[in-house]
């Protein structure tokens, strides 16, 4: 009776140590894979295959970009790998990799992107130029200052052309649909712009 | 437990120790001259004494007269300046400094003194008395601890009788309980501190006989438009607005300047092209005033240099508030609110009133500029 006891005992003693052990595990994995995934910023997630597959709506493996924060140390505007699944079609494109220069910058960065800025939608014409529609956010929540005003739109339009550097030759950032002459009151931003 | 507390001592001594030698660093500057270019001339080791900074005698060979000659008369504690084709006599200790070309004695505030075995002449002399002995001017920044000795020609409001026509028009950004332009951590904010640097530049320049008026001279909301008009309307020549700068990081400071250029560093997309639209044809205006105001940023940067640890930077863009001024434009960024050393400086009203006076001698030299150019039509 003893030595059954004890076996059961240790028996359950086994048993709640791999339960434990995998639990801990278990919990390890998916903090590694929510940092992960925040440092990757996926953005759209891809869609599910439709069942009439539409062949420009298929989605390849991720693939690595640049987006453009500004390194606090060094004060220029500098390149970030980010790997994102892009559509293949260009506008869908362009408001994935814009998106992601919203998302929250790595701990070594910053972004100059004033938070709770949304991409309301973008639109690219026939003289290559993206209209690039933000949400008020982008004017009414922006620092001021020349030198910030233009670090935004740098990194804006260091992105764009990065990812683009043949189909788009301009951008004209617009505010809640429309143009707006600037953002904090320093720089111009009535015309599509590139460097 | 002993060794703890010994541990403990020691490291309390290192820390005094520590104070103490980066204070009596710190309470000796090294003092830079410069030229009249702000090129340095030397950097000059002092000796504080009282709270006052001394420099050698020497000094005056290097920054000012390399043929001048000092004999010193030890046992009397005399010092003799034989410079400029004058004579000075002073004694150490007295505040009295006799030149022979004058009748009276110039009195110093701080007298010369013997200090680690050689004569050594307070930073005052160099300010007061060298303007004296020849048509120099002399600059002094407390701050940065820098002279600059520049000739009169350089700088001679005396001259600038022609100027008395002129109007400048000083825009002091943003305005009003909507528009508070940018702010520091501590509260200090932009509209404010542009506001008082306009002013103090307004009553500075109108005691130099200069024409200023502001965009606005109270805390009020001013449209681009508006602001625009009152320019216009007033026929200035010379338009200068005021900004305190900002970036995402607390590392970006110092004075910036900005011209407005639709193909600078950011391009637009079409080189604007005089057709009746509004927009485009203001745009053009004030790029026919590109090359002044290109000048009359140099001017500006090369006075403001004076105050500023790292030289300041020009650069091109297009500037929604001088896009549409139909005169020679730059912006100017003060500092950076968004750093801590900035924010401090600009919060201080000395370093206020110094800003002023540095823009309004700036004014001073481009316009006796363009008066002696020898374009008769001036502007
Ligand atoms: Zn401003």
């Amino acid at each position: 009776m003893q030595y059954f006891r004890k076996i059961v005992h240790s028996r359950l003693f086994v048993i709640w140590g791999i339960t434990l052990v995998t639990i801990i595990i278990c919990l390890a994995v998916t903090l590694v894979l929510i940092s992960h995934a925040k440092r990757i910023r996926i953005v759209d997630a891809p869609p599910k295959l439709p069942t009439t597959a539409n062949p420009t709506d298929i989605v390849p493996a991720p693939q690595q970009i640049n987006i453009f924060l500004l390194n606090p140390t060094s004060l220029e505007i500098a390149p970030v790998k980010a790997e994102l699944s892009l559509y293949p079609e260009p506008t869908k494109r362009l408001k994935q990799i814009v998106s992601a220069l919203i998302q929250e910058a790595p701990p070594d960065y910053r972004n100059p992107i004033p938070r709770g800025t949304l991409l309301n939608e973008v639109y690219v014409d026939s003289q290559k130029t993206a209209y690039l529609d933000f949400s008020h956010h982008l004017a009414d929540g922006h620092i001021g200052g020349t030198t910030a005003e233009l670090l935004t739109v740098t990194a804006i339009l260091k992105t764009v052309f990065d990812a683009f550097p043949n189909e788009i030759k301009h951008v004209q950032i617009l505010i809640d649909g429309r143009e707006k002459e600037t953002l904090a009151g320093h720089l111009n931003l009535s015309q599509p712009l590139r460097f | 437990m002993w060794l703890r507390t010994l541990d403990t001592l020691f490291f309390l001594l290192f820390i005094v120790i520590l104070v103490f030698t980066t204070h009596g660093i710190a309470q000796a500057p090294t003092v830079r001259f410069v030229d009249g270019e702000s090129k340095t001339l030397t950097d000059v080791e002092s000796t504080l004494h009282q709270g006052i900074i001394y420099l050698p005698v020497e000094t005056l060979k290097t920054v000012f007269d390399p043929e001048m000659t000092h004999p010193y008369h030890h046992p009397k504690k005399q010092l003799t300046l034989k410079t400029k084709g004058k004579e000075l006599r002073l004694q150490m200790g007295e505040t009295t400094v006799n030149i022979d070309s004058e009748k009276e004695p110039f009195i110093l505030n701080s007298p010369p003194r013997v200090l680690q075995g050689q004569p050594m002449l307070p930073i005052e002399f160099f300010q007061k008395v060298l303007p004296r002995l020849d048509d120099v001017a002399v600059l002094y920044n407390r701050t940065l601890q820098r002279v600059r000795i520049m000739p009169k020609t350089v700088w001679a409001p005396e001259t600038t009788d022609d100027t008395h026509e002129w109007v400048i028009i000083i825009d002091p950004g943003h305005g009003g309980k909507d528009d508070l332009g940018c702010k520091s951590q501590n509260g200090v904010i932009e509209k404010d501190v542009v506001l008082a640097v306009g002013k103090e530049i307004q009553r500075l320049g109108n005691q130099q006989g200069l024409s200023i008026r502001l965009t606005r001279d109270q805390d009020v909301k001013k449209s681009r438009i508006q602001r625009v008009q009152t320019t216009n309307r007033n026929q200035g020549q010379l338009f200068l607005s005021l900004h305190c700068n900002a970036s995402f990081s607390p590392n970006h400071k110092g004075m910036r300047l900005y011209i407005n250029n639709p193909n600078g560093q950011l391009r637009f997309k079409a080189a604007p092209i005089p057709v009746f639209g509004k927009k485009r044809l203001n745009i053009l205006t004030q790029a026919n005033f590109l090359k002044q105001s290109q000048d009359f940023a140099s001017v500006l940067q090369k006075e403001l240099n004076f105050l500023a640890e790292d030289p300041i930077v020009i650069s091109e863009f297009p500037i929604i508030i001088l896009a549409d001024v139909y005169m020679p434009a730059v912006l100017l960024e003060l500092g950076y609110l968004s750093n801590v050393d900035d924010a401090t400086r600009l919060s201080n009203p000395n370093h206020i009133v110094q800003v002023a006076e540095t823009i309004v001698r700036a004014i001073q030299i481009y316009s006796v500029s363009v008066n002696q150019s020898a374009n008769p039509n001036g502007l």
